[in-house]
């Protein structure tokens, strides 16, 4: 540098705008500061809204990096899609960017060789300002960071149509356990044969088991039994899954086989087009679905609340689901794919997740942009302490056993089944472990 | 044992081998081989086995090869030796997904097989004027079976709104079964919808076999005073069984390895009342991603594959010597 300064054919204003072009490169987003150019391979596998999400927000970065053009190659799923990426990656697929949900299968790539830790990223484009420390742990493994998280959802909100409720003359929805299945009544009375809308066709099922398992027993024991600390013959697993019988008993569901019929899709058509049902559980995907498949308006034709307290100790916890955004070792455009990880926190991907109803963890995402049902979430999720979906947690395997017990255990949620189920499910677990 | 010398094989039509022109060459020819044949044989042989061995041999030596190691996920794979096959057969659910298939298999292989074979019968009365119902039939063979599921789907929905629910309304007000969610119905329910589109296979089979008897015998029964029943059992029948075997050989084959209007109807379930060997494999393979035991699934799939496969292509091929 002293030689540049001292040198006598560098004239002065040339030295000062070499430096303001240094300091602007060195402290400006890469985003919008760099001539970015070639071709960013992002591996997507979300249909429907969220798909025409991620062209919208593609087209907001291609828009300000003329240079760059954006493909996606896409992996068609029913439900997990790890089969598909996995299989495209073994097949010598080369992409530089994985939308990624699921923790353990960071760690299985991790692992594998095939994602590059974005410590350094971090550090250089300053995400500490945008992102809390929270979402760098949640992206970490072994206190490295590899997943940038775009977006996030509560898993421990039950969604209603409104006008069910007024019909059914409940004037707020249930702040407590024992109004929740009290309700049941009110409901059955105004015409709705089964209240809740329980889809056990796949997975969604398990979902009030994991909120009910945070509110009885807190997100310690939570993780504890995601890592096999604790048997899932353990004490506060029953507890949960006596709270789980309290609900069916009280004649929430019908019967299993109706329960069996439908994925979480088709029992929301249930509340939201037939009117047949009232009560749903499940994540923030919903609410895309509810604005462009239903055309309902947020707020005031359908809404949310929060998991009804139990008074245990633990109602301020909720279970949560994050997407993030993994970049790969052997991408052909590292520089670009760091700079998209950059443009999905700012303020105009954040706005962009808003306009589909997803929240950004981005402290650059204006809140207000969300529709109500989502302030409500955000908010519940930020004053809580939580604890990621636990079926996401667990090995593949034993995932698949467990919502397959829980079949059982909505078959039979006798205290005896309850035992048969847990024990199945601790059986598998501790072969896997 | 003395081989014959004679060219046994060479007497139908023109051939290289029948061309022969010595002894030597006659006894070559006998075993197969003309020594100067031997290039042009090959080349001409050699489209067809480079085929064969890209798309069959290797991808089975692979799978074989894949089934004695452990790989999980992305994780590099390790040797296990038989170690998949102990646990296969240890696995409740495989053991489950065997009795699944046995019954999926023959229910719509008896199915398919007797009503297009039935139907084929009848239509053999008057052909011409059954053709556009045979068409129809035969059409529904012809659509993939994940778009005939989603059909079925809209068929068997759980709530009033399904058709057959809807039809069922017709006599029992409100009624509403959820087929595919009911542990008791869900397999036969898919068992009917497989047997919707796999019937048109064996009617067209069968239709012709029933074609090809020939008109003399069938005229002769009548100058014989024989009445439409009795030309059914004692004829058409009995000259109609090569097509009728053809006809279950196939669907016993597509049985076996049903997996796609599973997955669409049922994905397994409910608590695994419909997952057969062809859905477990998928599920351990590509959900689970363990590619070594779910490729000892595929090779258990293929050995009672090759045990129904073989004795029927040697009898259907043995003619061929």
């Amino acid at each position: 540098m002293t030689t540049i300064f001292n040198g006598p054919s560098v004239g002065r204003r040339l030295v000062l705008a070499a430096a303001s072009l240094a300091l602007m490169t060195g402290t400006a987003p890469l985003a919008f500061g760099q001539n970015l150019s070639g071709e960013l391979v992002i591996l997507n596998w979300q249909g429907g809204v969220d798909g025409e999400m991620w062209d919208v927000l593609e087209a907001a970065f291609t828009e300000a990096n003329p240079g760059v053009t954006i493909r996606e190659l896409e992996i068609t799923a029913q439900g997990d899609a790890r089969g598909g990426i996995r299989t495209a990656l073994l097949g010598g697929e080369t992409v530089d960017i994985i939308i990624n949900t699921w923790p353990a299968f960071r760690a299985e790539l991790m692992q594998a060789g095939i994602l590059r830790p974005i410590e350094e990223q971090w550090a250089s484009f300053g995400w500490d300002e945008q992102l809390s420390q929270s979402w760098r742990d949640l992206g970490s493994i072994d206190g490295v960071p590899y997943g940038l998280t775009y977006t996030y959802g509560d898993r421990s909100g039950i969604w209603y149509k409104t006008e069910h409720m007024e019909k059914a003359g409940i004037a707020a929805p249930p702040a407590t356990w024992e109004e929740f299945l009290a309700s049941f009544d009110a409901l059955k009375a105004a015409g709705y044969q089964y209240p809740v809308a329980m889809p056990g066709k796949y997975w969604a099922h398990a979902e009030w088991f994991e909120t009910l398992l945070l509110r009885t027993a807190g997100v310690e024991v939570a993780a504890q039994l995601a890592a096999h600390e604790i048997p899932w013959t353990d004490p506060a697993v029953k507890a949960a899954l006596m709270k789980y019988a309290e609900m069916l008993n009280a004649g929430c569901c019908g019967d299993p086989a109706v329960m069996f019929a439908n994925d979480w899709d088709g029992e929301a058509d249930q509340i939201f087009q037939a009117d047949a049902k009232n009560y749903l559980l499940i994540g923030m995907w919903m609410n895309a679905r509810a604005l462009g498949d239903y055309d309902l308006t947020e707020g005031e034709d359908y809404s949310f609340f929060q998991f009804p307290a139990l008074g245990m100790g633990h109602d301020d916890t909720s279970s949560v689901d994050a997407k993030e955004l993994n970049v790969t070792t052997n991408g052909a455009n590292p520089e670009v794919a760091d700079a998209f990880l950059d443009f999905i926190v700012s303020k105009t991907a954040a706005d962009i997740l808003a306009d589909y109803g997803y929240a950004s963890p981005s402290s650059e995402a204006d809140t207000s942009k969300l529709g109500p049902v989502q302030q409500t979430a955000t908010a519940a999720v930020a004053s809580s302490k939580v604890q990621f979906v636990l079926g996401d947690l667990l090995p593949g395997d034993l995932g698949d056993e467990y919502r397959v017990q829980l079949q059982r255990f909505l078959q039979d949620p006798s205290e005896s089944n309850i035992d048969t189920v847990l024990a199945a499910i601790e059986a598998k677990a501790a072969s896997l472990y | 044992m003395a081989r014959p010398t004679a060219p046994v094989a060479v007497g139908r039509g023109p051939s290289l081998i029948s061309q022969a022109g010595d002894g030597r060459d006659i006894a070559l020819a006998a075993r197969g081989w003309r020594l100067k044949d031997t290039p042009a044989a090959w080349l001409l042989i050699a489209p067809v086995i480079v085929l064969f061995t890209i798309s069959v041999l290797y991808p089975l030596i692979e799978t074989i090869r894949l089934s004695f190691f452990n790989i999980v996920g992305l994780a590099p794979p390790s040797f296990v030796g038989p170690a998949n096959y102990i646990n296969l057969f240890a696995d409740p659910a495989f053991r489950n997904t065997l009795v699944t298939t046995l019954i999926f298999t023959l229910a719509t292989t008896t199915i398919s097989v007797g009503l297009g074979w039935t139907l084929a019968m009848l239509c053999a009365f008057a052909p011409q004027q059954t053709l556009p119902f045979r068409v129809m039939i035969f059409a529904a063979f012809g659509i993939s079976e994940a778009v005939s599921g989603y059909m079925w789907i809209g068929i068997l929905r759980p709530d009033t709104g399904g058709l057959l629910n809807t039809v069922i309304g017709l006599f029992s007000p409100g009624f509403a079964h959820p087929w595919l969610g009911d542990t008791n119905t869900a397999l036969w329910a898919i068992i009917v919808a497989a047997c919707w589109s796999g019937v048109g296979l064996p009617l067209m089979l069968c239709f012709a076999a029933v074609q090809s008897i020939p008109k003399s015998v069938l005229e002769a029964a009548y100058m014989d005073g024989a009445r439409p029943f009795s030309i059914m059992r004692h004829i058409m029948v009995p000259l109609s069984l090569p097509g009728v075997r053809v006809a279950i050989f196939i669907n016993l084959l597509g049985a076996l390895r049903a997996f796609d209007i599973i997955y669409v109807l049922t994905g397994g379930g409910p608590v695994r009342s419909t997952e057969t060997v062809g859905y477990f494999m998928y599920r351990e393979s590509m959900t689970q991603f363990k590619l070594g035991y779910g490729a000892a699934a595929t090779v258990v799939l293929l050995v009672a594959v090759l045990v129904i496969s073989i004795p029927a292509i040697i009898q259907r091929t043995a003619g061929a010597r």
